[in-house]
């Protein structure tokens, strides 16, 4: 686990070349470029503020207002996280070439599917900024200070997504069922994540205790403190993520590392 | 070359290699066993193996080239990725001193909608360059592949000439230790190997270590100091290039050989039971009849015998002694007729063509069965593949039976040389002139 951690560092200019070349790659021809990057989670975003925030009754939404601007605090980490794992898992099979033919260090392909979604959450992340300004300025309780905590929510998400993505690799190398498996997963849990409604509007009983159990809901409960609420997260919290995210990163990367041998054989 | 005295920089031992055939039950299982050992293969019932690599040892020295040849699927690929750590050996044990570079397919790890430049970099720091090494070879590697401004160019528009060029530019300015090459330098021009191969000479002579894996034997020959031939995964033969080479030119004939005996046993069935049912014409891949004559006399078969005692067999060296021998039969009795053969290439050149007319036999009388041998004490055609015409007609050519390419022949040589003809020779020379003599049978 440290020495997966070890050699993704070892080779962190090649990490950063790559990454460059993802995004290079990806948008490289078509005509908006970047901006692409910017359309899909404005659309996601879209389509949830209508639905939840206009169609179905707003008041339900638990009380939080605006709705729009608490929707773009969790959705847009989500995607992140989401992306990341399915760009991830995939990522052995698509360069199969690269780890068949060259002595290529393979744990960089998943890092990279995680790099390459940070940056677009990262240039996203104005936007999430520019909405809670602007839920401010029409007068509602929000943004403040905390916000300055949201480098380390994510920092601290970090290696629990890299996990993720090194497992996930390794598994749906040998076995691509996995690709259809997470794509399914990845929906459950994000409607069992409290990003398109407030942890507070679950009723009480099993089904909050289900939703607050779930390993995700401290990061996006998180990013709502700080972003939505302005508030700094309080310790238990970060307590919860720097536990998940050790877990995380310990059960992807023993996989990855057990699998990582074999690995060139099954692609 | 002679054994280096440091200890090997490449060194192979009882190197074995398991590929997992692919049966869908056996997932679950390849899984358990790849989490908790580390292995896609072991705990596989050996129906379910493929053996790619069979207890292969050796060593390489500095400095020194080492050639693997083999047919297609004996093994030498996989064992260079193997020793380039891409494939990890099922057991046995690969080890390696200073940098590896492999340069195992064209253009390996580029991506096709980036630039050669940008690519220069992302496989230098695959190769484990950092970026100021490669900044400082940059130019050198440039100017090497001969690529010029397309070096800003993406990779897909680049021809597959460009792209080995580019590969192996980086791989070899990458100054390895130990230079591991698969096949890759017959993607070239003749320039650029030639430029690959001063480099590789460059290399070994500054102490680097080649191992080098082509079907180019005469490259091998040339190149290596060792050459290991690999057969269905098993080291057959280790030694010097030159007897390696041939003992496996050798084998690559003799199993033509085979191929042609039993080419010619089944057209011989097919004959047979054509001529018990109606008579269809026969005729080769352009649609040239095979076989035509009035069948008055009949060639029953045809063979080539080869050695001392005389055997059938489609392979010989040579200057080995060999007879043509012709089976036929006559229902009437008949006292006009001649036998022929002659020799051709595949490509329909005529090598040598003779009869017992021109040898000045008369003819008398051919009646039942019969065996004709036309017997070459020391026949000596060049190295390659041909094909035998045999015929009996009467004087005046009227054919009674004409069979062509009644059989094939592969021939090998341990001389060298070119064209169809390898007659027996030696040089002499007068004067100032002066050689050294080269012991070319090496160790």
């Amino acid at each position: 686990m440290v020495d997966t951690a070890a050699r993704i560092f070892r080779f962190r200019g090649l990490l950063a070349t790559l990454t460059a070349r993802e995004l290079k790659a990806r948008y490289r021809g078509s005509l908006l470029g970047f901006f692409w990057s910017l359309v899909n989670p404005l659309l996601l975003l879209g389509v949830y503020g209508v639905v939840f925030g206009l169609i179905l009754d707003p008041a339900r939404g638990g009380g939080v207002d605006p709705y729009f601007v608490f929707l773009v605090t969790g959705l847009f980490p989500w995607i992140w996280f989401s992306s990341s794992l399915l760009e991830g898992a995939s990522s052995l099979l698509a360069n199969a070439g690269l780890i068949r033919k060259a002595v290529f260090p393979a744990e960089l392909l998943p890092a990279v599917s995680v790099a390459a979604n940070l940056v677009h959450l990262l240039l996203a992340l104005p936007i999430a900024v520019g909405a809670v300004l602007v839920g401010r300025y029409l007068g509602h309780p929000v943004a403040g200070w905390g916000a300055l905590a949201l480098p380390g929510v994510i920092l601290i998400e970090l290696p629990l997504v890299a996990g993720l993505a090194l497992g996930l690799a390794a598994l749906t190398a040998h076995f691509k069922d996995v690709r259809d498996i997470l794509t399914n997963f990845l929906t459950l849990l994000f409607f069992a994540t409290p990003i398109i409604y407030p942890l507070d509007a679950v009723p009480e009983g099993w089904i909050r205790t289900l939703v607050r159990a779930n390993p995700l809901t401290s990061y996006t409960l998180a990013y709502q403190e700080s972003l939505f609420y302005g508030r700094v997260p309080e310790a238990s919290l970060w307590l919860q993520m720097a536990l998940v995210s050790l877990v995380g990163w310990a059960a992807g990367a023993w996989l990855f590392g057990r699998l990582r041998e074999t690995v060139v054989e099954a692609v | 070359m002679s054994e280096a005295p440091e200890p090997p920089r490449l060194s192979v031992e009882e190197l074995t290699k398991l590929y997992r055939r692919a049966t869908p039950g056996d997932q679950f299982r390849t899984l358990k066993s790849a989490l908790l050992e580390g292995t896609l293969t072991r705990g596989l019932a050996p129906k379910n193996a493929i053996t790619a690599l069979d207890g292969v040892s050796f060593s390489v020295g500095a400095g020194e080239a080492f050639g693997v040849i083999g047919g297609n699927g004996s093994g030498k690929s996989t064992l260079l990725k193997v020793v380039a750590g891409i494939l990890k050996p099922s057991s046995g044990r690969v080890e390696a001193r200073g940098r590896v570079a492999a340069l195992i397919e064209l253009g390996a790890g580029f991506h096709p909608e980036i630039s050669g430049r940008e690519n220069v970099y992302i496989n230098g720091a695959v190769l484990g360059l950092s970026r100021k090494e490669i900044d400082r070879r940059f130019d050198d590697i440039v100017e090497f592949s001969g690529l010029g401004d397309f070096i800003d160019e993406p990779v897909k528009n680049y021809s597959s000439g460009m792209y080995v060029r580019l590969g192996f530019a980086v791989a070899v300015h990458t100054e390895p230790d130990v230079l591991l090459v698969d096949e890759v330098l017959a993607v070239g021009d003749e320039a650029f190997a030639h430029r690959c191969l001063r480099r590789i000479e460059e290399l070994l002579a500054a102490g680097r270590t080649l191992l080098f894996v082509s079907h180019a034997l005469d490259l091998v020959e040339d190149l290596c100091d060792r050459v290991l031939w690999l057969d269905g995964g098993r080291a057959r033969l280790l030694g010097s290039p030159r007897r390696v080479v041939d003992a496996y030119r050798q084998a690559v004939a003799e199993d033509e050989g085979r191929e042609h005996q039993e080419a010619k046993s089944r057209s011989d069935a097919r004959a047979e039971s054509r001529s018990a049912g109606p008579q269809e014409l026969e005729t080769d891949e352009e649609g040239e009849p095979l076989r035509w004559g009035s069948r008055r006399a009949e060639i029953a078969s045809a063979r080539l015998l080869v050695g001392k005692p005389a055997a059938e067999r489609y392979h010989f060296e040579c200057g080995d002694p060999v007879a043509f021998e012709i089976e036929v039969a006559a229902d009437e009795p008949l006292d006009d007729f001649v036998f022929g053969v002659a020799v051709n290439t595949p490509r329909g050149v005529e090598c040598w063509g003779t009869n017992t007319d021109l040898a000045g036999l008369e003819a008398r009388r051919l009646t039942g069965r019969a065996r004709v041998r036309l017997v070459c004490p020391r026949f000596r055609l060049a190295p390659g593949e041909y094909l035998a015409d045999v015929a009996v007609h009467s004087r005046d050519g009227t054919p009674y039976d004409y069979r062509r390419k009644v059989f094939a022949f592969s021939v090998t040589a341990r001389e060298r040389g070119v064209g169809l003809y390898f007659p027996e020779h030696r040089w002499e020379t007068e004067g100032g002139v002066e050689w050294e003599t080269v012991d070319e049978s090496g160790p």
